[in-house]
């Protein structure tokens, strides 16, 4: 085997570990069907699975088992949505309260708990996006310092008026550079309702003061928030509303995440700016109706003809967001779902099947060999309409292969 | 100190006694002395008594094991492997990168010392699991202290020992709060299990290995192995090789050397596995390798009792099984026995005429030939409910009756005089998504059942997790939490359970978060929606761990 890094080697012992088979005969392993020539890399850069700890704490032990799970499938990014509403479960040294909001005291990542992740990550060939949401999205920050609520009735968004907040988000950036080394840091920015800040009268003063109405101090606090994180060196991410309000005012090297729909992609390109492409109606895996087949089928450069366009979509992201998984059914949610999104991100266009029909028995095999390798993958198979997709308990006895 | 030596009680006068007992009262107690109040004592199973009062000790950096004094010598390295496993659990969760040399050294325990009073480490059925558990140890206030007689005794301490343990978020060591704590502990019942079917789905070794463990952390030391049945006949059987051309595909397989591995695997964890072979119905998949032992291509229940071959086939398996399996019980099964294909199936049928027996004769004479072939190989045998139902004073006198269609079973059972082990569906069988935790906490198995001689004949009981709709995906989370229900009905003794099984919910919440931090899928306790059932929710909305 040969590699240009050490990462690729990881890729090619992932794929010579599938050209392996126990042989029931001799017992031993086997290799079948030699010889092998295969070429291979992938076909975008980043290929991610979001992870929310907020909406439920995942427990070390299972954010590791779903690293793991990540390595089979040739995921390279890990986006942490680490905190959002329902609570602030890591510990920032430099602000010692926040993590007052994690719902209790155990359900809380300590830095050395953060590093280790990234650590474990790292050994496997996978980066971890590290998200902070802002302004929206982040009540719990107010439970440890309540002055960064608009007021104690109007807990969000973050008070754009407050020096303090912009201080705080400094504080955790500057901490979060010592643990998260990729490139990238992700600011959130998204479904963003500003009534607080109009609701709320020194919010309300200080907006008029700044000759601002809602939408541009939204705009102003994503911009602010930018700066901050450049200063520490990071290149941006933001959700696609940012986008979609101002996306001429984003740093131009801004990545746009596209999550609300299809059609998105194409305007973030045709404006110059990167994309990550994880329209909700085919890669959010909370959307439990949402099937493997529409997973495979969902091809981020679509419309996206212009070679020079297509290189900003630098790839796509599944998103398993938390609030109804915990540690009793997050790798049930996932897989298999999220690997037919991984193989529409690593395998060339051309060799993609053309209707996702014809890669059944494969996807199948390969669920069963996570199976294998203590990953709950859920069956393809979801026969009736009250069996959901998402989250299919097997319907009956079979072998794993037909399910 | 927490306790005064004798010289100084014999200086104190009455008056000073009173105080230092209502000092010692204060201290250590009351609600720890009965452990049924919960506050505060998070273990569970909830132990036979303990005691605890308010202070904190921490685990050190390099906290070792000792065996001084022990006579066991742990050959095979169980203890040491329990131990290993011990600092991987408590330590799992978060980064333990504190510096205890930093602490209060009189407050940071080096290690455990370990005495074990037996020197085998055979694990069978009714071994001594008692231990004993100081924290700190009296002798030693900077070790703590394990005693028992069996080094599978020990292991039960080392599991509750972890639940005393906790990450300290602002030392960032492990610590333990409320000692000094004095834990005496056993099982209520020897035979405490938890049935799996590796027939309906094959479920790969990693998975069984999960469960295995997820076993351990409840005290449960029975994993039932329900290996055949109808859909799919998964193992290697050397004295009939195709018998596993039943299996539902070539790699949904086990060899023998997987089903030793998962033996010894279980048997460090201090869980014995119970061989089932589930004869003469549940046995379809035995025809797939060898025809005949159907009664015919197109009536292929039970298996054929007027073919000689059966029986060599019986004898051929639980030969091989004994060299795999050596648990003192086999299982073999009995239930549902649907005979009709025998009368349908003409050559049979003249059969049955020759030996003058009916169909339900001709059942009796299955179950007590396969009876008879086990004893021969060493086996006690454990029998479903029907074979007692039908013929009980048939079956050989020490047939275990394996209660299973519902309550009241097992009183008839043990006013026969036979042993019982309770699984009664209604309460205890966890593919019933419907029965929630709270049914499976009060399932009494002694129910009416008064006398203590009749009482003894109850060996225990067992949570079913019958495979139809159970696969890799989903096991753990069925299981769990409703098995550690049933896990603390079987291990705490009577007087000490719960008497409404609400008051139970924040310990239970808890430990259910603890299987969780180990990488165990027990799904929430909560399930409040009709859709939602409870034996497989997921969590409603966002919120703790300990709350759903």
């Amino acid at each position: 085997m040969q590699a240009q890094t050490v990462y690729g080697a990881l890729h090619g012992l992932q794929t010579l570990s599938q050209l392996c088979q126990f042989n029931f005969s001799s017992r031993v392993i086997e290799i079948l069907m030699t010889p092998w020539i295969i070429n291979d890399q992938p076909r975008f850069s980043f290929r991610g699975l979001l992870i929310d700890t907020s909406r439920h704490y995942q427990p070390l032990p299972i954010i590791k088992n779903v690293i793991d799970s990540m390595a089979y499938a040739k995921l390279n990014v890990l986006h942490w949505h680490i905190v959002d509403t329902q609570s602030f479960p890591l510990e920032i040294p430099s602000y010692p309260k926040l993590w007052d909001g994690a719902y209790s005291t155990s359900e809380r990542y300590t830095m050395a708990d953060a590093a280790e992740i990234v650590s474990y990550a790292q050994k496997r060939g996978i980066n971890v996006l590290a998200e902070l949401d802002v302004p929206g999205h982040a009540l719990s920050w107010g439970k440890g310092y309540p002055s960064l609520w608009p007021s104690k009735d109007c807990q969000e968004p973050l008070d754009v008026s407050n020096e303090f907040t912009f201080k705080v988000i400094d504080g955790i950036l500057s901490d979060f550079s010592k643990v998260f080394k990729y490139k990238f840091v992700h600011l959130g920015g998204d479904e963003v309702n500003t009534s607080c800040w109009t609701l709320t009268p020194h919010v309300s003063k200080w907006l008029k003061e700044h000759s601002m109405n809602e939408s541009q101090a939204y705009q102003y606090f994503v911009l602010q928030a930018q700066k901050i994180a450049l200063l520490h060196g990071y290149e941006i991410v933001n959700w696609e509303e940012t986008f979609n309000n101002f996306g001429n005012k984003l740093s131009p090297k801004t990545v746009v995440h596209n999550w609300l729909g299809g059609g998105v992609a194409q305007r973030v390109v045709a404006a110059g700016l990167r994309c990550i492409v994880s329209n909700q109606d085919k890669w959010y895996l909370d959307h439990l109706d949402t099937t493997w087949e529409q997973f495979y089928m969902n091809e981020p450069l679509t419309n996206i003809t212009k070679s020079e366009q297509q290189k900003l979509v630098i790839g796509g992201e599944v998103c398993m967001w938390g609030e109804t998984v915990d540690a009793s059914d997050i790798q049930q949610t996932i897989w298999p779902r999220a690997a037919a999104a991984a193989e529409r991100l690593w395998t060339p266009y051309d060799k993609l099947a053309k209707e996702a029909k014809q890669v059944t028995g494969r996807l199948a095999h390969f669920r069963c060999l996570l199976n294998q390798r203590g990953i709950a993958a859920a069956p393809l198979a979801a026969d009736t309409p009250l069996t959901q997709p998402g989250r299919s308990a097997p319907l009956e006895p079979g072998s794993c292969y037909l399910q | 100190m927490w306790v005064l030596g004798v010289t100084e009680r014999r200086v104190m006068g009455a008056f000073w006694v009173l105080n230092l007992v209502l000092f010692l009262v204060q201290v250590v107690g009351i609600k720890g002395a009965h452990g049924i109040g919960e506050h505060g004592v998070r273990i569970w199973p909830m132990p036979l008594s303990v005691s605890h009062s308010h202070k904190s000790l921490y685990v050190g950096k390099d906290f070792k094991i000792m065996s001084q004094g022990s006579k066991y010598k742990d050959a095979s390295g169980i203890l040491k492997d329990g131990f290993s496993r011990f600092l991987a659990v408590v330590k799992g969760a978060h980064v333990v990168d504190g510096d205890t040399s930093k602490l209060d050294q009189s407050r940071v325990l080096q290690g455990l010392n370990v005495f074990i009073s037996s020197t085998k480490d055979e694990l069978q059925y009714g071994i001594d699991e008692s231990y004993k558990l100081l924290v700190p140890s009296p002798d030693k206030p900077t070790y703590a202290h394990l005693e028992a007689q069996t080094v599978y005794g020990a292991l039960h301490g080392l599991q509750t020992l972890s639940q005393l343990c906790q990450f300290n978020f602002s030392s960032r060591v492990i610590e333990i709060l409320m000692t000094p704590w004095i834990i005496n502990d056993q099982p209520r019942f020897s035979f405490r299990g938890l049935l799996i079917d590796t027939s309906r789905h094959y479920q790969p070794l990693p998975i069984i290995k999960n469960v295995i463990d997820s076993m351990a952390y409840a005290k449960l030391n029975v994993l039932h192995w329900h290996i055949v049945d109808t859909q799919s006949f998964p193992l290697e059987i050397p004295s009939y090789p195709k018998l596993w051309d039943g299996a539902y595909s070539t790699s949904e397989r086990y060899t023998m050397a997987d089903a030793a591995e998962i033996v010894s695997y279980a048997q460090k964890r201090g869980i014995n596995v119970l061989a089932e072979l589930d004869v003469p119905g549940h046995a379809l998949s035995w025809g797939k390798g060898y025809p005949s032992l159907w009664p015919s291509k197109d009536c292929q229940e039970p298996l054929d009792v007027s073919n000689e071959f059966t029986f060599k086939v019986i004898d051929g398996i639980l030969s091989d099984f004994s060299k795999v399996f050596k648990y003192k019980f086999v299982h073999l099964g009995g239930d549902e026995v649907n005979t009709s294909c025998w009368t349908l199936t003409p050559h049979v049928s003249k059969w049955l005429k020759e030996h003058s027996m009916n169909e339900s004769q001709a059942y009796q004479y299955f179950v007590l030939q396969a009876q008879k072939i086990a004893l021969l190989h060493g086996y006690e045998i454990v029998n479903w409910e029907e074979t007692f139902n039908n013929f009980g004073n048939k079956l050989s006198p020490k047939t275990v009756v394996h209660n299973w269609l519902g309550g009241g079973v097992a009183q008839r059972v043990v006013a026969a005089g036979l042993r019982c082990i309770v699984s009664n569906q209604d309460k205890w069988y966890l593919d019933h998504l419907d029965t929630t935790w709270e049914q499976f906490y009060m399932n009494e198995p002694l129910t009416n059942i008064t006398k203590s001689e009749q009482q003894k004949l109850v060996i225990g009981g067992e949570v079913c997790m019958w495979g139809e709709t159970v696969d890799a995906s989903d096991i753990q989370q069925t299981i769990w939490p409703r098995a550690a229900a049933a896990a603390e009905r079987l291990w705490t003794p009577y007087d000490k359970l719960a008497k409404e099984a609400k008051q139970v919910t924040g310990r239970l919440a808890h430990f259910r978060c603890l299987l969780n931090q180990r990488g165990i899928a027990a799904a929430p306790l909560a399930a409040d929606t009709p859709l939602t059932q409870p034996g497989r929710s997921a969590p409603l909305e966002p919120g703790s761990c300990y709350l759903q």
